[in-house]
């Protein structure tokens, strides 16, 4: 069955570099441009793994993951957090809302696919 | 590739050119009104984004450039550098100067002349010097502390006591002891004690140490090398930053039952059992000598036992504690059959309630009619706090398939994996011991003839282990109970060979896929050729289907062929009550439940005549089959000028149902017929309503399904 990711990001060249490293490894990809956009689409869609950045407008990454846990349908999807702040505290706060991952930006695409590997299943 | 590629760069340069943009017109905002936080947010995050999108496409100078811009931006937004004339200048300048770069590098592909690379240092510079002005005075206060930080090395200070050496101990041979076990990196000592000469007392110790020790060793073994003289020695041992991390997870993974912070940290090793004492000790000192009140987490920190973010998990961890505490001593068994007599005494409330309403909307008394909506509104919430008594979890049925398909699998060879997913999702606890059985059959369904054996699914490239899932999920006003294999399927063809050769169905008769999959719900009708111990002898999936519906929930097939199949439950959460809409045919009240009713229509003039021939009308484009209640309840009885259409979703079919008036929501308690009437098959229960009469509850399904679309 194809895995579908979704990648949290507002900036656009990071979601296309990004869906483009997934698609040619088989997954599905779905964009989201921020936290609330994310919630939006997530009402309608089932994804298996997501991926998001920290620091966004409208709603960033903490946020849209206390968000998350509310959704009953998304309530485990494990997510990956992306930020270019590799501070202590924030990585406390991710932990705690429930990211299972933490990717500091730049990273390899080879690098983000062997987490995803590791989260969930090929 | 390159196309790709190149797809990205485009959306690169745009993207950050819109911010640069962004960023101009914050700047010039912020010149105006340098309090507003949420522009400097804004400048701030344009930054940032335009740093990560640079980096992962991969223009590392612009990255780092655009980094130093950054943390100038991280500090005027925290509050440490204040905004004027000049850093809106050089802000502008450096926002000019990326510009360029992304010019220089993505428009032009080329690479930065030796003049823009001495411009952007200059700018780099700047930024520095800027923060620096602010930064000497923190620094000063923090040099003391800044040995402390570095990697993989614990910290320790010993102060003696001034007596030490009369005792007879020598402190330079703990420090040549700590060699042994491991490396002592640095040793400062404090002379600050140290008296004028002539003062000086050769007997006694005036000196204390910081000593960074690299060691594999934990804290008590650190300790413990103070292990004699540790009544006459004020010792502090901080961890290095690498073992934080190492820390909070003890920490988390921690099984006490203590809802003491100290416990806590003593039992995760962060702290020993002597620092502890020690911080009691200093907190009670300070409350007497200062009074002042702290906590122990901030002594722990400020005497540098432990770092603050292992403190703030051992906190957390704390709070869960005591919360996991409280809800133990909550909890209380109840009988539940008195529950159930509860709720039963709570359907009648608000039948009660109903029926108080009507009254009171007949005097129409103004502050009665207040009043009765009040209690209205609090009966309401009871019966919700009532219902909710009688929910529990769905994952304690679920975990005990894992039994069943380990039973399975050793029987027949195979090798599947059971998932559960949605175990915490509630559901009332009736309907919970009634979907056991039905979920039990459909799960050896699923590993019977879903999941192939391990060498067919290794030819036609799957992984050898077959998974089913159980998943549940709450979903309007209902429950989902999905379980998902990812098996071979179900064989469309052979499910209509079958039908045909039974009777079922005509050869000539064209079905959708989902008629077709519904026909595996006729009794006697199983594909699997061989019948084995566990199903397969089509007793199964009819009976399973009738569960279900005696819960008044929904079953749905939907499969692909060597992908899987996946059967979707829907159930009402609760048995007892309902969210009922009334309508009416003549003199008689009929219920459908709420959660079905998509819309109303009115039927009348040309549309009505119409469909005394062809018995559906076009909603929208869409075929709508309608269901007469006057043909199947009354054959007589005076036709109203209007009739009503209520148009109701079961499962995926879409259906209206004919009726005379429509008369609004009530909330609808079930009450059961009597097995005289068991053969009606139409009804599935009824209800007294406010004013002492009785309305029937429609079986909708039964309506959809009996070949009654008028």
């Amino acid at each position: 069955m194809g895995r579908t990711i979704m990648i949290i990001d507002d900036s656009a060249s990071i979601r296309q570099v990004v869906s483009l490293a997934l698609t040619k490894a088989g997954y599905e990809v779905v964009e989201a441009e921020d936290g609330q956009d994310a919630l939006n689409k997530l009402q309608n869609i089932k994804v298996n793994l997501i991926i998001c950045d920290v620091n966004m407008p409208n709603m960033d990454g903490l946020t849209f993951l206390k968000n998350l846990k509310q959704l009953s349908n998304h309530k485990f999807t494990p997510v990956i957090m992306l930020t270019t702040e590799s501070q202590q505290s924030l990585k406390m706060e991710g932990k705690m809302a429930g990211a299972k991952a933490w990717m500091v930006k730049p990273f390899k695409p080879e690098q983000m696919l062997e987490a995803i590997s590791k989260l969930i299943l090929p | 590739m390159n196309d790709e590629l190149n797809a990205i760069k485009q959306t690169f340069i745009n993207e950050s050119l819109d911010l640069l943009e962004a960023m101009e017109r914050s700047l010039l905002k912020i010149e105006n009104s340098p309090e507003d936080q949420e522009t400097i947010n804004t400048l701030f995050r344009s930054a940032h984004t335009i740093k990560g999108s640079s980096g992962m496409v991969g223009y590392y100078e612009i990255e780092k450039f655009t980094h130093t811009l950054e943390n100038t931006l991280s500090s005027i937004r925290d509050g440490k550098l204040s905004i004027n004339r000049d850093i809106i200048d050089l802000l502008l300048e450096c926002k000019d100067y990326i510009s360029d770069m992304i010019r220089v590098y993505a428009i032009e592909e080329s690479v930065l002349t030796e003049e823009m690379r001495i411009k952007g240092d200059l700018l780099k510079v700047k930024l520095q010097n800027l923060k620096d002005e602010k930064k000497v005075l923190e620094k000063e206060l923090k040099e003391s502390s800044e040995i402390i930080n570095i990697e993989g090395i614990w910290h320790i200070s010993v102060k003696f006591n001034e007596d030490i050496l009369t005792y007879g101990f020598d402190p330079l041979s703990f420090i040549n002891y700590m060699q042994k076990i491991g490396e002592v990196r640095y040793i400062f000592v404090n002379a600050q004690k140290l008296p004028p000469l002539e003062e000086l007392n050769h007997e006694k110790c005036y000196l204390s140490f910081e000593i960074g020790l690299y060691t594999e060793l934990g804290k008590k073994a650190i300790e413990d090398i103070f292990e004699f003289v540790i009544e006459d020695v004020k010792l502090r041992i901080l961890p290095p930053n690498s073992k934080v991390e190492e820390y909070i997870k003890l920490i988390e993974e921690l099984k006490t039952d203590s809802e003491k912070l100290g416990e806590i940290l003593v039992n995760a090793e962060v702290i020993t059992k002597k620092e502890l004492e020690d911080a009691l000790e200093e907190q009670r000192n300070r409350k007497v000598l200062k009074g002042e009140e702290k906590k122990i987490g901030e002594i722990i920190v400020e005497e540098k036992m432990a770092h603050q973010p292992v403190v703030d998990v051992a906190l957390e961890k704390q709070k869960k504690i005591l919360e996991s505490k409280q809800r133990e001593s909550k909890t209380i068994k109840v009988d539940s059959e008195k529950l159930d007599h509860l709720i039963n005494m709570v359907g009648e409330l608000v039948i009660a309630t109903a029926g108080l309403n009507q009254q009171s909307m007949k005097i129409g008394f103004k502050e009665f009619l207040e009043s009765v909506s009040i209690m209205t509104r609090l009966v309401e919430d009871i019966r919700e706090k009532a219902m909710q008594l009688r929910m529990v979890p769905v994952g304690e049925t679920f975990s005990k398939f894992q039994r069943v398909v380990r039973d399975i699998c050793k029987e027949t060879g195979k090798e599947i994996e059971l998932r559960i997913t949605g175990g915490d999702t509630e559901l009332d606890k009736n309907v919970t011991e009634k979907i056991n059985d039905p979920l039990m059959h459909l799960i050896r369904n699923a590993c019977d003839h879903g999941i192939e054996t391990p060498d067919v699914r290794e030819k036609i490239g799957k992984p050898r282990k077959g998974i089913v899932k159980i998943n549940a999920y709450n979903d309007a006003g209902s429950i989902v109970i999905e379980i998902i294999d990812d098996g071979k399927g179900i064989d469309k063809e052979k499910i209509l060979q079958k039908a045909i050769s039974m009777g079922l169905i005509q050869d000539n008769q064209q079905l959708s896929e989902r008629e077709i999959f519904n026909l595996i719900f006729h009794p006697g009708l199983s594909t699997a050729e061989d019948v084995t111990k566990f199903s397969g002898r089509g007793v199964g999936m009819d009976v399973v289907k009738k569960g279900i519906e005696s819960l008044r929930g929904i079953i749905d097939i939907d499969s692909k062929k060597n992908i899987g199949t996946t059967v979707r439950i829907k159930l009402p959460l609760t048995l007892a009550i309902i969210d009922g809409f009334m309508v009416s045919v003549d003199d008689a009240n009929f219920i459908i439940p709420l959660e079905m009713v998509i819309e109303c229509l009115e039927l009348n003039g040309f549309s009505r005549e119409d469909t005394n021939q062809k018995k559906y009308i076009d909603l929208r484009g869409e075929v709508l089959p309608l269901i007469r209640l006057r043909d199947i309840f009354y054959n007589n009885g005076f036709l109203p000028p209007i009739e009503n259409v209520v148009v109701v979703k079961v499962g995926q079919q879409k259906i209206g149902i004919v009726v005379d008036k429509l008369k609004g929501e009530v909330q609808t308690v079930i009450k059961n017929m009597g097995i005289f009437y068991k053969n009606y098959r139409h009804i599935s229960g009824a209800t007294i309503l406010g004013d002492g009469n009785v309305a029937l509850i429609l079986d909708v399904q039964y309506l959809l399904n009996g070949g009654l679309v008028c």
